[in-house]
């Protein structure tokens, strides 16, 4: 270092530049990765559109372990010992799907 | 260059030789930080992927569907029920429905079954759009099936070419292979087996009358709700779910109230709570005398906050950038890998989700509020309370 002149010295604060850079170069990358995978997904769009409007779905199918959780809109509510009296939550699912709350319940009621 | 600028940048350069000095310490804090910052983050983009998911791929569900209740439980709707719905102004079509879960014993797998005469259905007819391989087969036909692409997977497992499923008394129907859906469908067929009513009928012994469902279709959006509340009258033991509320729905099961979300926040929250513990006790005797003889150099208190700043912001800072990059990373590229145990569960069929969360600024400056901005502050008080002691007291009392 000693050999280096003092203006072309690489302070601490170059290296602190140099990682903005690099992070501000990997999120430029993800930026475009997202541009087109949203026009991809514009396009799926269309064709779940099609099958949502010819079977009448309502339903996404994320998990298919418990009733309640693979159609959380249409199935029973979701309670407590639903299964039988005295019958606890097994299903792991259980803990990521939150209660629908009352919007499931019966219109006008 | 400014004389006020030129200074901070020299206090900058301190502040980063400073973090080298403790390299260890601080890159074990600067992980752990973005550690939890990961998991708060990717929670927050996958259940924002999801319910936007949900807000896109529902957008055509039925109007209304209508279920009979019975001791709290979904029962089978009688046809009758049509004829006196007919009644009603307003409603377009009615299209029964027979679906139900087909639990395969062999591979463990929940299927969901179902059956309807496509030729009511008032969305579009391209079908044939929505299928990767085959045709979708003529309303008419029996014994024909498309399915999903994990329910395909799951036969191409067990190595047969027509599905053979059994009927309650265990006796065995089989169908052909019609047409697979495309995988752009995934996160809505993935484990779907669609047949003709009549044999979907057949499939669960459900008596010819009788349907699961009903899908009612209405001529002016505008009057659905009024329908729906003439339907709940006029029906007192069925449920009348609206697209309305089916919607709500998936804006509220993707949330911070389930427990999942709860136990992430916890581990924030104790993670946090120990960070504000370790930083508020005080600093070391070491970082003591470091601010002791800076004071006797002539380094005033103002610029050894400035120095405390520097080094909590870039700490946080740095955290908070590589936990939410990788947290959208994850959710991205990986398909939440880490969440999937708990998200899909035990489910045998996984569908391709290909989540795409929109990064929005409110979300990620909750997240910056809740961790860089207390981390901050916990460790600039510190510094200010040593600072603001004489150095020879500082000094003399270690």
């Amino acid at each position: 270092m000693t050999g280096i002149p003092a203006p072309y010295r690489l302070r601490p604060l170059h290296f602190l530049l140099m990682l903005f850079c690099a992070i501000a170069f990997v999120h430029a990358a993800l930026v475009l990765h997202a541009r087109s995978a949203r026009a991809r997904q514009t396009q799926d769009a269309a064709i779940r559109d099609t099958v949502t409007s010819n079977l009448g779905l309502t339903d996404l199918g994320v998990a298919t372990e418990a009733r309640y959780t693979r159609h959380p809109a249409v199935s029973d509510p979701m309670a407590p010992f639903m299964d039988h009296p005295g019958a606890i939550e097994h299903f792991p699912t259980g803990s990521f799907w939150a209660w629908p709350g009352p919007s499931g319940d019966r219109e006008g009621r | 260059m400014d004389s006020g600028l030129r200074k901070h940048l020299n206090i900058l350069d301190y502040t980063l030789l400073s973090l080298w000095r403790r390299r260890l310490k601080n890159l074990s804090i600067l992980l752990v930080f973005a550690g939890v910052i990961f998991l708060v983050a990717s929670f927050e983009l996958v259940t924002q992927a999801l319910t936007e998911t949900a807000d896109r791929a529902l957008r055509n569900v039925p109007e209304i569907t209508l279920q009979r209740l019975s001791a709290g439980r979904q029962e089978t709707v009688p046809l009758t029920y049509m004829e006196r719905l007919r009644g009603i102004f307003g409603i377009r079509e009615i299209v029964p429905r027979v679906w139900g879960y087909y639990f395969d014993e062999v591979s463990g797998a929940n299927y969901t079954v179902m059956g309807m005469d496509r030729r009511r259905m008032p969305g579009g007819k391209e079908m044939d759009l929505a299928l990767a391989r085959g045709d979708m087969p003529d309303p008419e036909e029996r014994g024909a099936a498309v399915i999903g692409q994990g329910v395909e997977t799951v036969l191409r497992q067990k190595g047969g070419s027509l599905l053979s499923l059994f009927r309650p008394d265990l006796s065995q129907v089989s169908f052909e292979i019609a047409g697979v859906f495309a995988p752009a469908t995934d996160i809505l067929t993935s484990d779907l087996i669609v047949l003709h009513p009549e044999d979907a009928r057949d499939l669960f012994r459900i008596p010819s009358g009788m349907a699961t469902d009903l899908l009612v279709y209405v001529a002016n959006a505008d009057e659905v709700s009024t329908i729906a509340r003439k339907i709940a009258t006029l029906l007192p033991d069925t449920r009348v779910l609206t697209r309305t509320q089916i919607r709500k729905t998936y804006q509220v099961v993707f949330g911070w109230r389930s427990g999942f979300a709860s136990v992430c926040l916890l581990t924030a929250l104790t993670a946090f709570v120990i960070f504000a513990w370790d930083k508020a006790s005080g600093l070391s005797p070491e970082e003591r005398r470091e601010i002791s003889v800076l004071k006797i150099l002539g380094w005033e208190t103002a610029d050894i906050l400035a120095i405390r700043f520097w080094e909590g912001l870039l700490v946080a800072g740095l955290a908070f950038v590589l936990g939410c990059t990788a947290a959208y990373v994850h959710v991205v590229f990986y398909d939440a890998s880490l969440f999937r145990p708990v998200l899909v569960g035990w489910s045998v069929i996984r569908p391709d989700l290909r989540l795409l969360p929109t990064p929005e600024l409110a979300n990620f400056l909750l997240i910056f509020c809740g961790s860089v901005l207390p981390y901050l502050a916990a460790t600039v008080i510190p510094a200010w309370r040593s600072a603001s002691v004489p150095a020879e007291t500082a000094l003399s009392g270690m």
